[in-house]
């Protein structure tokens, strides 16, 4: 039973009329704004976005510290990140974002452990520059082989007005020129993540690349093949199962931002032919930095599921020559069987399966070709953190009529997905719980649910089998006990 | 006699610590008992009551023993001039760290403690203006019920004391917190006795006293004493005295204040003449064009 | 290519296929300017030793993998363990979608909780407009009973009043004059989730005992026979209160579990979202005023909250996570001692079986070495424990622990001769333990996840106990507390133990003779 398209919509205008009545008049004149029901042809999705979240609603974001330390410097495995303030935030997001990295834990590599200034009283009130001094003195001596440190600043931090840029100069300049980034992330600022990614993205034009040494001779012989992966941050190992594809095409991988990231691949990465973007989203800022100031390319790039990762080797490959193009055809026929087997296994048991996304970054429009090719339909998506360029490229992938969400509160995902009855959903932590006691299927799209990788053909397969047995596990065939059954 | 918790504020320089340890020096005689809370990172609230040139703050100390919870009481209260206990919060040095939240460290610290069991009268002394919400702690709800403000007929301090007045009204609908009235430390200003009580009148309170300048302060300040300690028998002395008496008197009476707006302020100054009429013509121009 | 669509493989099994071995190999030589490997291995050895131990000690400044989290953490806690109370956050947004994501990956279960957003401008000029929205829409799209306050850093550091702003929000209509808010101020710079447990516990009484910030008359105190437990902050918290609540039942004592988060943290998937589940009613967190003592379960989570308790004229006593014999027995006597109620013989009987438990497994435990880590009530109560057991809980380690706890640690320590040698160590980190690990070593260590990396680093078998365990499941639903809570503790170790044994001696031909059937 299945609606006719204008009907669909129709129906989705009234679930938003629906929903907002619960909202106080001003609140539910703005979060109008945010819901809306795509329809074909137009630019955009029809939603603001990247506005201020309102108070009191259950917003599912997080903050620019989120987006900085925990997004784009945290993984960077050979520099030790301090969580400058109080030690919560630190805490939170202690290892909890599943940055795969090969290093030695605690001796040349930190990806997983928390360094926290631990603010005290004291260093509110008297200010935490002295403190800071110190900590960077003390990583020297009982982490050695670190190669650099950021400062990822918690609101107190701008509130008492510590100037970090000056310890961090200091201390650079202490120890012979090394790289010490003071990142302005205090959560406060913005409105989400996202002003996090980009003033994480501006430190490193300002810090790192602006501080390269242009005599210095380069670490390797460069290549007309040079790339460098953008925006993937190797979540369950998502680099890796990317960059395999690249290299088997013919490209060199010279760097990847940030996930498995050392600081030498930033510092290489000017040296690029051409910067693939996967997450535009959180490193579109640094990218067409690169494009500006060293003439380096972009190309945006979506590696879920057979069908978008063809077609983008097809699109990375035309930046080069015939040996790359050719290689992007070798690559697509080599792991084509793989692609059809994983389809036959799994495309019979998902047909027709109805999905509702609330991801950040790319994955609202990126995972949806994915869905397709299991012959399942996203018919509702939507951005923790996106911005109105988000939800324009998102024209080229949702259907006529489907719901979109911007900034969802816990009270209008709930009445959303209830009306809609999807097979899955797929959001984050803080929402699985929430749909699964509800009976929904769910996948966790932001850290795999502790599976992956999602991304290239190595991914697919697993995120195939994934998604089956979320929506065919037979536990949501018990959810009512069979006496409690209506007849 | 329940507790009286009282606040002075008003613009920095104004004689704000000077009128507040003399009057509650004069307090004192009427055989109040005294506690001195300095909200002021110059930690220069108590001098006069202790003779001594800086106190050791609760701050300074919380910070060397590493937590305020490892301090005690008698760490950071020091009593002076007819048992006056004074403690100073003090704070960080200037253009670092966070003031504000170092008041609301020591004022609940100095709760928690029980400095305020066995005494009449808390007095808070409070940097300059409301600057942020850390200032503004001694005005929350069971903190001051009154509030002095101290200025005089000069422009910036009648500013800071509409300012100060803003900052009340904030907390004074949910809270106790009330305006106990203005208290204007002579400056020999222009028409400044009628200039403060016109601002009172706009504030919806009143002048509760004006202090006149008398050199004898200077004199007694040179000795880090009050006024009331070092020539009890003066004229200014007596002076303090009415103040306290004043003050005493007034509890309960306290006001919500009507602070007035920026341009209200200025029409006050030019109608008393401390402000000349500005011509609108000349505003923005520099010396040069006005000259061409 | 290895991926295969019959068997799929993880990314545990995909990685350590050649053509991945080879993908990071490459990388590491021609990108990563990586430092020498045998560099790298002097440098771990070094991080062995006692003169990195040394160096590790005298750190003044960095905090490296600390055991503890921030005061709101303990406040939402709190929240939550109310009928129908919404927690409500006052500040930044960031902080409330780490509790609940931090909540969510222990207990496996929704974690609801609303931000006031405060952003940028409300640095500025304060957060009362954002108090004002805030609560007018929690009110009107999650309807609570109850929404109970706290704060976020960026609100303490700016200086907000909660008590005025909600009065203020009140005036506005935000919520109903009588709907209650109680709220307490919760500066994550000051102690940690315990203490924020403590003030918003404490904000929650002071509300409905002394007069709801001065819009009711204070209530009167009518004393009577009823008992308040406060359980803290406690990852089984799931089990414990069932588990109190089902000794005291035994008992016939009347009580009320003064913060109660047990169902809220263990809803069942049946078609309905519980965004509140169970909890101690609003009636009775009043009512409970009129209790003739409150006991808390732990001692550093609420020194606050029982010092008002005393002003207020009730009993008070405080125990330190009782796990084992010896911390039941005295529970269950100040109980009965409090009430005057017997402690019956189903208790004894169930005392007695864990006495024979230990009886029977004692050989195992006997003088082995423990390492532990944790909050300070359950460090103390876990060092009891093993204390009982014959085994030597050689470095007790408090992030959130303060001198006064170390020196309680030491009176107990100095009352076994299992305890000589044994070491507490206050507002250490995890990476002093790892130095203790290395320079003075022992057979096994108990503490949350975050343990895991000691465990790879120094060899030592990990037994999860404590907050956070985001990787193990359900274990928050087993109580610790009480003689059969005490079981379920004695037979983590025990399973370890054995594992251990068998993964040591599983060689064939060579160890397999240890590999015994029967142990």
């Amino acid at each position: 039973m299945s609606l006719t398209v204008e009907a669909n919509t129709q129906r989705n205008k009234q679930l938003v009329e629906e929903v907002l009545k619960v909202y106080p008049d001003k609140t539910a004149k703005k979060r109008a704004k945010h819901l809306g029901v795509y329809e074909d042809g137009k630019s955009d999705c029809g939603v603001k976005s990247n506005i201020k979240s309102i108070p009191g609603v259950m917003t599912i974001r997080g903050c620019a510290y989120a987006g900085s330390k925990g997004v784009v410097w945290g993984p960077i495995k050979d520099m030790i990140h301090i969580s400058h303030g109080p030690v919560g935030c630190g805490q939170y997001s202690w290892a909890a974002r599943r940055n795969y990295y090969i290093g030695t834990t605690g001796i040349d590599t930190f990806v997983t452990m928390q360094f926290t200034s631990d603010f005290q009283e004291k260093d509110i009130v008297f200010g935490g520059d002295k403190k800071l001094a110190k900590i960077i003195d003390e990583i020297q001596v009982l982490f050695p082989l670190n190669h650099g440190i950021t400062i990822q600043s918690e609101c107190p931090i701008g509130l008492i007005g510590d100037d970090i840029e000056a310890v961090s100069k200091a201390k650079s300049k202490e120890y012979t020129g090394k790289t010490i980034v003071p990142v302005r992330c205090e959560g406060f600022r913005g409105v989400s993540q996202s002003l996090g990614h980009h003033i994480a993205n501006d430190t490193i034009r300002d810090w790192v690349f602006d501080k390269l040494d242009k005599d210095a001779p380069p670490r390797f012989e460069p290549s007309p093949y040079d790339v460098a992966i953008i925006g993937d941050y190797n979540i369950g190992g998502d680099a890796w199962s990317s960059r395999i594809l690249l290299e088997e095409m013919g490209l060199r991988v010279i760097a990847q931002w940030s996930g498995d990231g050392s600081i030498a691949e930033l510092e290489a990465t000017p040296k690029a032919k051409l910067n693939v973007l996967h997450c535009y989203r959180s490193m579109n800022y640094i990218s067409r930095h690169m494009e500006e100031k060293y003439g380096i390319p972009w190309v945006e790039y979506n590696f879920f599921g057979p069908s978008k990762i063809a077609a983008s080797l097809r699109e990375i490959a035309s930046h080069f020559d015939d040996n790359i193009k050719e290689g992007a055809e070798r690559v697509i026929a080599k792991y084509q069987p793989l692609m059809q087997a994983v389809i036959d296994k799994y495309r019979p048991r998902l047909e027709g399966k109805k999905v509702m996304l609330f991801v950040g970054g790319l994955r609202p429009r990126h995972v949806i070709g994915a869905y397709e090719d299991l012959g399942m339909e996203v018919i509702g998506t939507g951005y923790e953190f996106g911005h109105n360029d988000d939800y324009q490229r998102t024209t080229h992938y949702v259907k006529d009529g489907t719901l979109i969400y911007d900034d969802v509160t816990g009270y209008e995902f709930e009445q959303f997905v209830e009306a809609l009855q999807p097979d899955l959903v797929a959001s984050g932590i803080k929402e699985k719980y929430v749909f699964q006691k509800m009976g929904f299927p769910f996948r966790q799209m932001h850290s795999w649910d502790y599976s992956g990788p999602y991304h290239g053909y190595d991914g697919f397969a697993i995120f195939a089998r994934d998604m089956d047995m979320a929506i065919n596990n037979p536990v949501w065939s018990l959810t009512k006990a069979p006496w409690q059954q209506q007849a | 006699m329940s507790l009286r918790q009282i606040a002075f504020y008003g613009k920095g320089g104004i004689g704000k610590s000077t009128t507040s340890q003399n009057t509650l020096a004069a307090l004192a005689e009427m055989g109040q008992r005294i506690l001195i809370v300095g909200c002021d990172p110059k930690a220069d609230s108590t001098r006069l009551i202790l003779h001594a040139k800086a106190q050791d703050t609760i701050l300074s100390l919380a910070a060397a023993a590493g937590t305020v919870e490892d301090l005690e009481l008698e760490d950071v209260m020091k009593v002076g001039y007819r048992d006056i206990r004074c403690v100073e919060s003090g704070g960080p040095e200037p253009g670092v760290g966070c003031a504000g939240r170092g008041v609301i460290t020591s004022i609940n610290f100095l709760e928690e403690e029980g400095a305020y069991e066995g005494i009449d009268y808390v007095s808070y002394d409070v940097l300059g203006d409301v600057v942020c919400g850390g200032f503004a702690m001694p005005i929350r709800e069971n903190k001051a019920q009154e509030i002095y403000i101290v200025m005089s007929g000069e422009m910036m301090a009648m500013y800071a004391a509409n300012n100060i007045s803003k900052g009340i009204l904030k907390y004074a609908n949910s809270g106790g917190v009330r305006l106990g009235g203005l208290v204007c430390n002579e400056r020999q200003t222009d028409k400044e006795l009628e200039l403060a009580e016109a601002l009172a009148a706009k504030l919806g309170t009143t002048l509760i006293h004006f202090v006149p300048r008398d050199n004898v302060v200077q004199h007694a300040e040179l000795r880090r004493m009050t006024v009331m300690e070092y020539a009890p028998e003066s004229k200014q002395a007596e002076e303090y005295r009415t103040l306290a008496r004043k003050i005493h008197a007034n509890a309960g009476n306290g006001i919500i204040p009507t602070p007035i707006t920026m341009d209200e302020l200025e029409d006050l100054l030019m109608e008393h003449g401390v402000m000349k009429t500005i011509d609108e013509s000349l505003v923005g121009k520099t010396a040069e064009e006005l000259a061409a | 290519m290895s991926q295969n669509a019959e068997h799929v493989l993880d990314h545990f099994d995909l990685f350590r296929q050649p053509e991945y071995v080879e993908l990071f190999e490459n990388k590491k030589k021609n990108f990563e300017n990586a430092e020498p490997a045998d560099k790298v291995e002097q440098a771990r050895e070094w991080t062995k030793t006692w003169e990195y131990r040394e160096k590790n000690f005298a750190r003044e400044a960095l905090t490296v993998n600390p055991a503890k989290a921030c005061q709101p953490l303990g406040a939402v806690f709190v929240a939550v363990g109310f009928e129908s109370t919404l927690p409500f956050v006052h500040g930044s947004q960031g902080c409330v979608a780490y509790y609940r994501s931090h909540f969510s990956r222990h207990f496996k279960e929704p974690s609801s909780c609303v931000s006031s957003s405060m952003t940028e401008d409300a640095a500025v000029f304060g957060g009362l407009n954002n108090m004002i929205d805030g609560l007018a829409n929690a009110y009107a799209m999650y309807k609570p009973k109850m929404i109970a306050v706290s704060t976020t850093c960026m609100a303490e550091v700016i200086g907000d009043d909660l008590n005025a702003f909600i009065k203020n929000a009140k005036e506005k209509g935000s919520v109903p004059e009588d709907f209650d808010v109680p709220f307490a101020h919760t500066p994550a710079f000051v102690g940690s989730h315990i203490t924020g447990y403590d003030n918003a516990l404490l904000g929650v009484l002071k509300h409905f005992w002394d007069g709801k910030a001065g819009t009711v008359p204070v209530p009167e105190r009518v004393p009577n026979e009823k008992i308040n437990f406060v359980g803290g902050f406690d990852g089984y918290t799931v089990g414990n209160q069932r588990e109190v609540s089902r000794m005291l039942d035994l008992m016939g004592v009347e009580y009320t579990l003064l913060c109660d988060a047990s169902d809220v943290w263990d809803t069942p998937t049946d078609g309905e979202f519980r965004m509140y589940d169970g909890g101690t009613t609003l009636a009775d967190a009043a009512a409970a005023l009129n209790a003739k003592a409150t006991v808390s379960m732990q001692e550093y989570c609420t020194p606050k909250t029982l010092e008002f308790c005393a002003s207020k004229g009730q009993e008070t006593l405080a125990f330190n996570h009782p796990v084992g014999i010896a911390a039941t027995d005295q529970f269950l006597m100040a109980i009965s001692k409090l009430t005057g109620k017997p402690i019956p013989d189903a208790l004894a009987k169930e005392r007695g079986r864990l006495v024979d438990a230990i009886a029977d497994s004692n050989a195992h435990i006997h003088g082995k070495k423990f390492a532990i880590y944790g909050d300070p009530d359950l460090c103390y109560g876990l060092a009891a424990f093993l204390l009982e057991l014959g085994a030597e809980p050689t470095h007790v380690l408090a992030t959130n622990g303060n001198k006064e706890w170390a020196q309680k640690m030491q009176a107990l320590f100095d009352g076994s001769p299992f305890g000589k040698g044994c070491h507490a160590y206050a507002g250490k980190d995890l990476w002093h333990m790892r130095s203790l690990l290395f320079t003075e070593p022992v057979d096994f260590l108990i503490g949350n996840t975050y343990g895991k990396y000691l465990e790879r680093d120094t060899g030592t078998p990990l037994i999860r106990i404590g907050f956070p365990v985001f990787d193990r499941h359900h274990h928050h639903r087993y109580p610790v507390w009480g003689y059969q809570g005490a079981m379920n503790v004695l037979v983590w170790i025990l399973d370890k133990i054995f594992d251990e044994i068998d993964k040591n001696t599983i060689v064939p031909a060579k160890t397999d003779y240890s590999y015994d059937i029967i142990r």
